[in-house]
């Protein structure tokens, strides 16, 4: 039998026993309460850009929470002295870079001898220092940064080296998590092939309970939310 | 290196058949003492904590279990509709009715690919099948990559608990073993024991040919994977090796994107008491470009192994609701006694007991269903609101009597007890006759005198035991009180006649 007939077998067998089960536990449904229809949770009413102070200040508070670190600057400028400043205390020599252009522009008013890789292979990736993306959307109530795949390429520039820096625009950042799943699920771009949440840096508890940060992940994790003042109109 | 008193060893326990001596040596190991009451106390209060930031968490609850009963209630739909959607994103679905076949599958796609090295991350479903001995024997080196799995890995040892499977080692047996496996300096600095790891697994991730993970939801809408974690070994996994294969068990389908936000707060605040864990990755089939980062190739295996069998009735159904959590490990005072490790299976605790019988067969378990006081903990905590003592009962009397419907092969009880059954018939009709039971209870007075001792009845003189082995079962541990010198009844009719 070729591994296609055997995988067709499988298949047809298991869901034919899942029919089977559960038209014999037809009799038995009665006396027990009858599984309820699931309604879809109510759509939030915020889709508007959620772009005021208590969102942006709540997401800095749950970032601090779980030990992520959050500085919230006017425009880009300032945003660019924030990443200068974390380079230069890290002593940053290499650094992994998405190919966001947001990303693009900071590094250009830096000043600094580190090396800038951009689609690092596997060994170089292994020594960077820093790895700095951005972000498409985060979550307020848990300090969460969301990153989509066919935005960006973030997935190991935001997880291989110790440090990770991260940039948002204060209008992506929603209340809740519920509506960032909407947002990610009817993107323009479609559904990413890979959404990262990230949520503080990386962890482990698995010695006696003991928190240890950064344990496979960055061990920092920086955000920088960039919140423009309305332009007088 | 000797420590008399650390033992927290797995490999002295036997198979779930043998839980009575399981239970009884993990109740003399002082070390497994104290690492449970660490356990119970930090994640009981973080639980807490993580619970109380949520609006109405009972009616979350509600919520999930009925997206989980409509689920179970349309399974087939929903798993073709899961795979229709992650095929059409770039993954291959393979179909596998139990372990074995899970484990055909995944070495035939090493082989085809000569993959010889693999990292893991933290799957149930794997060790539930034993996928690892099973790559062994067709000589793939697999590295666990969770700290804690690694660690028990190292130890060559069982995981003991769901979420935090190296809980019942210590600190420093941690520290010994790793200056034994990877030559470490001594030290009792977890912050260090972690960056050694994190050194000695980065090159395992630098070398793997292909990576083996879990999966915490897959959801049909849109044939994403989701799987949880807080380390980053999982990301590593998924991302940085050409081949990532998911072993992902039928019930872990659900219907709906949108879900997914019921189960994200459920699952981190009962599982380690977190609002959400580090990360979340969704994973939906491959990349679009060769450009693109991650796997060029995604496999995702729908394992059955039993799974479907308990669709056939309302209660065994329940068993399919649970997101492996682990609260009803945490809050159960049988597993706070005894650990993971004396329930003899993959799956401890309450949920272990009710749902290893049903994967291993129940003749194979039949004491983990009465490793329970039915105090109903489990059922408080559970986040899907499994009411498992009822599956305890349930999966009791399918023991004395026989399976419940469904289309089990096993026809007749595991164990008939002849005595015991003719014995609770008596008791049935005596009790339900009010002279009967009067006579009983004059009797029992007469006969008490011979066997009370102290005021007691049963385990302080053991004559119970001695004169009436049967009986004994019921004394060796607990003592009743001796029937009162004057029953309600008497008492009542006495009260009556002086009015």
């Amino acid at each position: 039998m070729t591994e296609t007939e055997h995988s067709t077998e499988a298949r047809q067998e298991i869901l034919s026993s899942i029919r089977e089960h559960l038209a014999a536990s037809k009799r038995f449904d009665g006396q027990a309460v009858q599984p309820q229809t699931a309604q879809p949770r109510a759509k939030s009413n915020s889709a508007q850009g959620d772009r005021n102070e208590t969102v942006i200040e709540r997401f800095r508070q749950a970032l601090e929470a779980v030990s992520g670190h959050c500085s919230i600057v006017r425009n880009i400028d300032e945003a660019a002295r924030a990443v200068q400043q974390i380079v230069d205390q890290r002593n940053a020599q290499r650094i992994a870079i998405s190919d966001s252009t947001l990303v693009h522009e900071i590094l250009r008013r830096l000043k600094t001898e580190a090396v800038f890789l951009a689609a690092p292979n596997q060994s170089d990736l292994f020594d960077c220092d820093m790895g700095i993306t951005t972000a498409q959307w985060a979550i307020a109530e848990t300090g969460t940064l969301v990153l989509e795949s066919e935005r960006e390429r973030h997935r190991l520039a935001s997880l291989v080296p110790p440090v990770h820096v991260a940039i948002i625009e204060a209008n992506r950042i929603r209340q809740r998590m519920a509506e960032v799943l909407e947002l990610i699920k009817s993107s323009d771009a479609g559904l990413s092939r890979t959404v990262t949440f990230i949520t503080g840096p990386s962890r482990t508890s698995d010695i006696e309970l003991t928190l240890a940060i950064g344990v496979h992940g960055p061990g920092e994790l920086h955000v920088i939310v960039i919140d423009e003042p309305a332009q007088p109109a | 290196m000797n420590h008399p008193t650390e033992t927290a060893d797995s490999t002295v326990y036997g198979p779930p058949n043998a839980f009575d001596q399981n239970a009884l040596k993990a109740l003399g190991d002082e070390q497994l003492h104290s690492a449970l009451q660490n356990l119970v106390v930090t994640f009981g209060e973080r639980r807490e904590a993580a619970i109380s930031s949520v609006e109405d968490w009972e009616g979350l609850r509600d919520e999930a279990r009925a997206i989980k009963d409509e689920t179970l209630a349309h399974l087939d739909r929903y798993l073709k509709e899961f795979a229709n959607n992650a095929e059409r994103a770039g993954a291959r679905i393979h179909w596998a009715r139990d372990g074995h076949e899970v484990s055909r599958i995944i070495i035939r796609l090493l082989r085809e690919r000569n993959a010889k090295r693999v990292v893991k991350s933290k799957s149930m479903a794997t060790e539930e099948i034993h996928l690892n001995a099973a790559l062994e024997a067709a000589a793939i080196e697999t590295v666990e990559t969770d700290l804690g799995e690694w660690i028990i890995q190292l130890a060559h040892e069982t995981p003991s608990h769901i979420v935090v499977p190296a809980i019942h080692k210590s600190k420093k047996q941690i520290a010994d073993l790793f200056v034994e496996k990877i030559g470490i300096e001594p030290t009792d600095d977890v912050a260090k024991l972690t960056s050694a790891a994190r050194r000695v697994l980065r090159q395992r991730f630098a070398e793997a040919d292909a990576g083996i993970s879990g999966v915490n939801f897959g959801v049909a809408e849109t044939g994403t994977i989701l799987i949880l974690e807080n380390e980053g070994n999982i990301r590593l996994t998924t991302s940085l090796p050409k081949i990532h294969i998911a072993v992902m068990g039928i019930e872990k389908v659900i219907p709906r994107f949108a879900d997914l936000d019921v189960f994200l707060k459920l699952l981190p605040r009962s599982g380690t008491g977190q609002q959400l864990t580090a990360y979340q990755s969704l994973i939906t089939g491959t990349k679009k470009r060769p450009e693109d980062e991650g796997p060029e190739e995604l496999h995702i295996v729908l394992m059955d192994n039993g799974r479907s069998r308990m669709l056939a009735h309302p209660v065994t159904r329940q068993s399919l609701a649970c997101i492996r959590c682990g609260a009803c490990l945490n809050a159960c005072p049988v597993y706070q006694q005894i650990g993971g490790h004396a329930y003899g299976s993959v799956y401890p605790g309450p949920i272990g007991a009710v749902i290893t019988p049903q994967l291993i067969g129940i003749s194979k378990a039949t004491q983990l269903p009465y490793a329970s006081s039915l105090c109903g903990a489990c059922r408080e905590v559970c986040p899907v609101k499994i009411d498992i003592p009822a599956l305890l009962l349930h999966l009791r009397s399918e023991i004395v009597e026989g399976p419940v419907g469904g289309l089990s092969e096993q026809r007749g009880p595991v164990k008939k007890k002849f005595a015991e059954h003719l014995a609770f018939r008596l008791y049935v009709f005596a009790w339900s006759r009010p002279m009967l039971y009067e006579w009983g209870a004059r009797g029992g007075r007469l006969f008490q005198r011979l066997v009370v001792t102290q005021g007691r009845i049963g385990k302080v003189s053991g004559l119970i035991a001695r004169i009436a082995p049967p009986f004994g079962a019921w004394t060796a541990w607990r003592d009743a009180p001796p029937i009162a010198p004057r029953t309600f009844r008497e008492q009542w009719r006495e009260s009556s006649r002086i009015k």
